[in-house]
């Protein structure tokens, strides 16, 4: 990790102050999108800190397959060794530092460095160098690649920490895990798949502007209205004053729009997925001799949309995922989700997350042309704040304890920085 | 000979084939970015089969044959 020198009790002080006058209630400061310092200070207390989506177990099924992945700015190889144990490696030779892997994905037990030729187990660990008299002959070096300290996963993500302690997994998802087994339970065989490839986007906007959008039920109407009106999407409705749907802030700084109450009144199985059960007869069949009378609820309720904080978004039946680079500049990573056993979902969803998120697509196109054109707003002096206060005073609690407002309200801003400042004065 | 696939990688590439032109077919294997070929017969594939990892490891170390100060090449 980066040297740091301790800090002083009185610019911790400052710290705590400084976010506490940039984070208000109802809104922010433009700032947080385009100082570099606040930039270089999530770094260490955000993404060097917390745990941070990487991939998922289904990227590296095989012993000896690995995945080149990224937490920010870092390079990371997610790797799995003979024993099937997942390790988060630092692309980062321990002689003099060059970028041991250089493919995007591979099959290989070991690791030898372009450089000098230090060879690693995927692990991490040390084989070997060339040459070894120079260093007064074999296994005389205690050096190996480095390891995030911690790596868990839940239902096939993986994520991990740069911290060796803190909040477990299971804390840090909290309510947002319940939404990952949604997710898993759509699959017949109750796994979900990451293999259909990755769209990368180069947005010129800092990550945070993406993250609050994630569950922003406000633009859809004016954004994506093109592509709802081209599809006939009934998706629109889903987040208009009418809808019954709401915008839920699971704590942790996660939120999701939860369109359930929607497709429950409908009570339409596959709707969800914007078509009728017709459509996809093995599918539904293989569910409900799965499920019984309970798949009904699964075949109405669907998938989630939810972001869960800080990098990783599931959006129904595409994922994605932010790699914040700088203040003003990050790269989102898309991929269709893949549903084990369900191969009339899955050509579906490839289809869809091409023409949402691929280089013609229609959805990720538009929201991208609104971060970039919301980072070169923020970046202007006046009127200085952002604001988050829709439906502030139309908040209610739900049955959990948390707090929702309606499809359109920015519930879920509020509730990830309430969290981000808690983690920034930490 | 039989077929010619490659097993490779970012880090190492090797074609592998069966030979046949001996009295018995021996697996003949090519490091594409030397040359150089070895052939390994069954019994010799056996034993890598029964290899513990450990040792296998152990060969992975570049010192531990190829580039060493002593070596004859
Ligand atoms: S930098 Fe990797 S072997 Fe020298
Ligand atoms: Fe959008």
């Amino acid at each position: 990790m980066t040297a740091t020198l301790p800090e002083t009790a009185h610019q911790q002080t400052d710290k705590a102050d400084k976010y506490a006058r940039l984070i208000q209630p109802t809104r922010v400061h433009g700032s947080l999108y385009t100082d570099p310092e606040v930039f270089a200070e999530e770094l260490e207390r955000i993404w060097y800190r917390t745990w941070v989506y990487v991939g998922h177990e289904s990227e590296v099924r095989r012993p000896g397959d690995y995945v080149r992945k990224n937490i920010g700015p870092q390079d990371v190889v997610m790797t799995r060794d003979r024993d099937g144990e997942v390790h988060l490696l630092l692309n980062r030779c321990a002689h003099r530092g060059n970028l041991v892997c250089d493919a995007p994905s591979g099959n290989s037990n070991s690791f030898r460095c372009p450089y000098h030729g230090w060879t690693y187990r995927n692990n991490g660990d040390l084989l070997g160098y060339p040459y070894n008299k120079g260093y007064g002959g074999k296994g005389k070096l205690a050096l190996g690649l480095g390891r995030l300290p911690r790596v868990a996963s839940y239902q096939g993500f993986v994520f991990g920490s740069f911290a060796s302690d803190g909040p477990t997994l299971t804390e840090h998802l909290g309510a947002a895990a319940g939404e990952l087994d949604r997710l898993a339970r759509l699959s017949p065989e109750g796994e979900v798949e990451l293999t259909a490839g990755w769209l990368k986007h180069r947005t010129r906007a800092n990550w945070k502007l993406l993250a609050e959008n994630e569950t922003d039920g406000y633009h859809p109407q004016f954004v994506h209205g093109s592509i709802f009106s081209v599809t006939g999407s009934p998706i629109g409705a889903l987040y208009s004053d009418n809808s019954t749907a709401v915008t839920r802030d699971l704590g942790g700084g996660h939120s999701e729009n939860d369109l359930r109450p929607e497709f429950r009144r409908f009570g339409e199985p596959m709707r969800w997925f914007g078509t009728t059960e017709d459509r996809v007869p093995q599918y539904v069949a293989r569910m409900r001799e799965l499920h019984g009378p309970a798949a009904e609820e699964i075949l109405v309720e669907g998938s989630p949309h939810v972001m869960i904080f800080p990098n990783l978004f599931i959006a129904e039946i595409q994922l994605f995922v932010i790699q914040p680079l700088a203040a003003g500049e990050c790269v989102q990573h898309a991929t269709a989700i893949q549903l084990k056993g369900a191969p009339e979902l899955n050509r579906r969803m490839v289809s869809q997350c091409v023409g949402s998120a691929g280089p013609a697509g229609m959805l990720l196109a538009d929201d991208t042309e609104m971060y970039e054109r919301n980072q070169r707003g923020v970046a202007l002096r006046e009127p200085e704040w952002v604001d988050i206060r829709r439906g502030v005073d139309r908040e209610r609690t739900d049955d959990n304890g948390f707090r929702i407002g309606t499809a359109t309200d920015e519930t879920g801003m509020r509730g990830f920085w309430s969290h981000y400042r808690n983690l920034m004065e930490a | 000979m039989n077929g010619n696939e490659i097993v490779g990688s970012e880090f190492a590439e090797v074609a592998v084939s069966v030979d046949t032109t001996a009295n018995g077919p021996r697996l003949r294997l090519e490091d594409r970015r030397t040359g150089r070929v070895r052939h390994l017969d069954a019994l010799e594939l056996e034993a890598l089969v029964w290899l513990p990892d450990g040792h296998l490891s152990r060969l992975l170390d570049p010192s531990a044959d190829r580039w060493r100060e002593d070596a004859g090449s």
